[in-house]
């Protein structure tokens, strides 16, 4: 296995070679001009071409895309055009704020929606199954910037518990970092909830119905048994692969959350590129986005092997 | 269509009630909070070098870090700041001046007239003033530490306005800063000024902090303006950065922040029912709409296409658009220089009185206009500009024009604005801007006035007459003269249209009640304000 864990990060190489192509291209190709947005209203187009040229953005497609991939070959992924600051240093300011809504999200999301598809499956056709499912589609069709508002409303504005905004680093103190984050996560992992605990209900339903499951049964095993013992570990491959996948919805929902509870994170420091052109940010954080995608796809892989031994590298 | 400013206007209407809203505690420590002032800034301070950019933001950076030789007052009328004082000798072709003793960079280094000079060289050749200034200047140089002096070929009389106004002024900074290239950007934000950039604790899109600077030796002054004392009476003072306006309402609701510099003004009638609360105008000038025609492309190139349009325009229906209802929110002024200023005039039978789709829609069909596609872009992530180009548009549309809205983010609306192309090869028909009052008083910085062609501002309009009548100006004798051109000017400006005034609206600011000593000045800056 370890040999495959080695053959995929390898393989990593090529696909993050066309994703910076892409990227780059893309960029290239797409209108704005971060000279025009520095230079302001008063500037004329001279001045506009002169910032231009003072930034190397008025130099060919080829010559700027090399430059830049022998920096990220180099481990350099460039200078905001704003702030002058390294992209790695304004990665580094925002990702702590980022991971840990992820990782909380996470959390959350997977402690309720897999016992709740567990225990909607176990009833199915029941009130239970049905108010579940009922929750799913809430999940799914309701916007995060609306459950966002609802709960700084409710906890923040009303009931005074919470803070509307803002992000306190994990050094100051776990609770206060958690308590910037608890309506941030809960906001962002209504759909992740939704999305598992449906994929969980109905792997489980189709388990439910498999012969092995009739068999535990007549020899005794309790009802808790069968479904997180038996059940459970035969669902979680499907399950498992879900909650990879659902890793760049957290990623696009995190946009919008950070947005609404003002958390300076990747999310929005991606939108603030984007709107900017600050091209060497975008370039850096779409990247660093795309291998944290190939990475958990990879850790996705290698957790099959745990949950169905039948898989083998 | 689900909005999210339109789901929480309704939320923060309940919690912002008297007696509804219990605090929750601020996010800083008791003793820091009430020595931090906690800012809501209009925009993200991504850059810090003045020269470099003109981001409003940015200069709102700069007023804390760095000092003026001379500010404007509230009357708009420069005062010595830095300078001790000046003296114009020569006829008016030579201005020496002194600078008060004692004053002293954030790095301890004493200022120096040569750091005075370097900075006015590096400013002179970003800013429009300055390069007014700059064409007539023989010699700037540093006589000694404390007096520098102007050389001029002929006498300027706006120097001191040109220095020490109020939207891109000269800013000093050490000389080993300025003497970088002014299409580079310094990142050292070295300055005298009343507060300290902290670098290491700024984090873009986050915040960005400031402290107070010991050594800084204010005016003994009362503040007007920008001019007097700029007395630091906070410790810190502090910008967070929250780009959703419903989150930064509910933050101020919430007392998570003192001050919130741009409201939208969708939130301003919740504000207002927080009793904990100040909402204010705080800015002296209003902030003026701009309907721009492309004067190169068609239809907008034939005059008679842009007098029909100006014959439609109602500058309400565009103050209400922006503003709201209110009608103390906003004012028409339908001249070219900014309303309440010496040189404002308003034509009693001028084109923009005439406010009839019906006479603008014969007028089009009289004018030649053959059907060619209008392309108006707007930036959906600018809401009053975005708000101005819709009442344009449909204005258009109801007087028969063929008109395609292109709705852009804002960053690609400054490059396409750029383009001199015909609309089928992506060039554009007309755009809208927002300036402050500030700088629409005199026709030096007055950007939408300049009839100059290829080098005009965006649509490049070319107007001989009114480029003989802004050289005029320059040259007026006195005020009556000045006076006199200015009307000139205006009139000028309206049977040439190069642009289309379209009023102005009022920007209101926020504050916490116990926040005290905010006045009104051109700039939103932050000494002399305390926490009571």
């Amino acid at each position: 296995m370890f040999a495959y864990a080695l053959r995929r990060i390898v393989a990593t190489i090529p696909v993050m070679a066309v994703v910076a192509l892409f990227v780059f291209s893309l960029l290239y190709i797409s209108p704005g001009d971060p000279a025009a947005v520095i230079a302001g209203d008063q500037a004329t187009p001279e001045d506009v071409e002169r910032i231009r040229a003072s930034l190397g953005l008025d130099r060919p497609y080829l010559v700027r895309f090399g430059e830049w991939v022998w920096h990220i070959a180099q481990g350099d992924l460039g200078t905001s055009i704003f702030t002058n600051l390294p992209v790695s240093t304004m990665i580094a300011q925002r990702i702590e704020p980022t991971l840990s809504l992820m990782v909380i999200t996470l959390i959350l999301a997977v402690g309720i929606a897999v016992p709740m598809g567990v225990i909607a499956a176990w009833k199915q056709g029941t009130w239970i199954d049905r108010s579940v499912m009922g929750f799913a589609v809430l999940g799914f069709s309701v916007p995060v910037f609306v459950v966002g508002y609802l709960l700084a409303y409710v906890f923040a504005l009303e009931l005074d518990w919470l803070p509307v905004q803002g992000y306190t680093p994990f050094s100051r103190g776990i609770w206060p970092w958690f308590q910037n984050l608890i309506l941030p996560a809960v906001a962002l992992g209504g759909v992740y909830i939704a999305l598992i605990a449906r994929i969980t209900r109905a792997t489980m339903l189709e388990v439910l119905q498999q012969d092995y499951i009739r068999t535990a049964r007549a020899k005794g095993v309790g009802q808790r048994g069968i479904l997180f013992l038996h059940a459970l570990k035969n669902a979680a491959v499907p399950i498992v692969t879900v909650i990879g996948i659902g890793v760049a919805l957290l990623i696009g929902g995190a946009v919008v959350t950070e947005s609404v509870f003002a958390i300076p994170g990747l999310g929005r420091l991606t939108v603030d590129a984007i709107l900017r052109r600050d091209y060497p940010v975008i370039q850096g954080v779409i990247l660093l986005f795309s291998f944290t995608y190939v990475l958990v796809n990879l850790v996705i892989d290698l957790l099959y092997t745990l949950f169905d031994p039948r898989i083998r590298y | 269509m689900l909005r999210r400013r339109d789901t929480f206007r309704g939320l923060v209407a309940a919690a912002a009630a008297p007696g509804l809203s219990s605090l929750a505690g601020p996010a800083l420590p008791q003793g820091t909070a009430a020595r931090t002032l906690r800012v809501v800034p209009q925009a993200n301070l991504t850059s810090l070098d003045p020269v470099w950019t003109t981001a409003v933001v940015t200069r709102n950076h700069a007023y804390l870090v760095y000092d003026q030789i001379c500010a404007v007052d509230s009357a708009n009328t420069p005062r010595p700041q830095m300078a001790e004082g000046w003296d114009i000798a020569n006829d008016g072709r030579e201005w020496t001046f002194t600078l008060r003793s004692g004053l002293r960079f954030h790095d301890n280094e004493p200022v120096r007239s040569a750091d005075c000079v370097a900075s006015l060289k590096r400013w002179m050749v970003r800013d429009v003033f300055g390069q007014a200034l700059a064409a007539q200047v023989d010699e700037l140089s540093a006589l000694d530490d404390r007096r520098f002096r102007f050389r001029l070929k002929k006498p300027f009389p706006f120097l001191a306005l040109a220095i020490g106004k109020s939207q891109n002024p000269c800013f000093i900074m050490p000389e080993r800063l300025a003497s970088t290239d002014p299409f580079q950007q310094v990142r050292d934000a070295t300055g005298s000024g009343p507060f300290r950039f902290l670098p290491g604790e700024w984090n873009p899109g986050q915040r960005a902090i400031w402290e107070k600077f010991n050594g800084y030796q204010p005016r003994q002054e009362n503040p007007d303006g920008l001019a007097g004392g700029r007395m630091p009476r906070m410790d810190r003072v502090e910008w967070t950065i929250i780009s959703d306006p419903a989150t930064a309402a509910s933050a101020m609701v919430n007392n998570e922040q003192d001050y919130w510099e741009y409201p939208l003004h969708d939130l301003l009638p919740l504000l207002r029912r927080s009793r904990d609360l100040v909402v204010e105008q705080r800015l002296l000038e209003g902030t003026y709409g701009v309907l721009r025609f492309n004067h190169l492309q068609p239809p907008f190139n034939n005059l008679a296409v842009r007098r029909a349009v100006a014959m439609a325009v109602d500058q309400r229906d565009y103050l209400r658009a922006v503003a709201g209802e209110d009608p103390k929110g906003w004012g028409v002024c339908e001249g070219v220089f900014t309303c309440g200023t010496s040189l404002a005039s308003e034509q009693e039978d001028g084109i923009l009185r005439t406010r009839s789709i019906e006479k603008a829609r014969a007028a089009l069909r009289e004018s030649g206009y053959a059907n060619e596609k209008v392309v108006l872009i707007t930036p959906s992530d600018y809401p009053q500009i975005n708000a101005l180009s819709l009442v344009t548009a449909d204005l258009m549309t109801r007087i028969g024009l063929n008109v395609e809205v292109v709705t852009a983010d804002w960053g690609t609306v400054v490059q396409r604005r750029a383009s001199r192309e015909p609309v089928e090869k992506g060039g554009w028909s007309v755009v809208h801007t927002t300036s402050s009052g500030s700088d629409l008083g005199v026709p030096t910085t007055h950007l939408f006035l300049r009839a100059n062609g290829p080098n005009a501002w965006f649509g490049w309009p070319q107007d001989d007459g009114i480029e003989a009548l802004r050289a005029q100006w320059l040259d007026a004798a006195d005020k009556a003269e000045s006076k006199r051109i200015g009307a000139a000017l205006n009139e000028r400006a309206m049977e040439a249209l190069p642009y289309i005034p379209l009023g102005f609206y009022w920007q209101p600011s926020a504050w916490r009640r116990n926040v005290t000593g905010v006045f009104r000045a051109p700039a939103t800056v932050f000494w002399n304000i305390a926490k009571g």
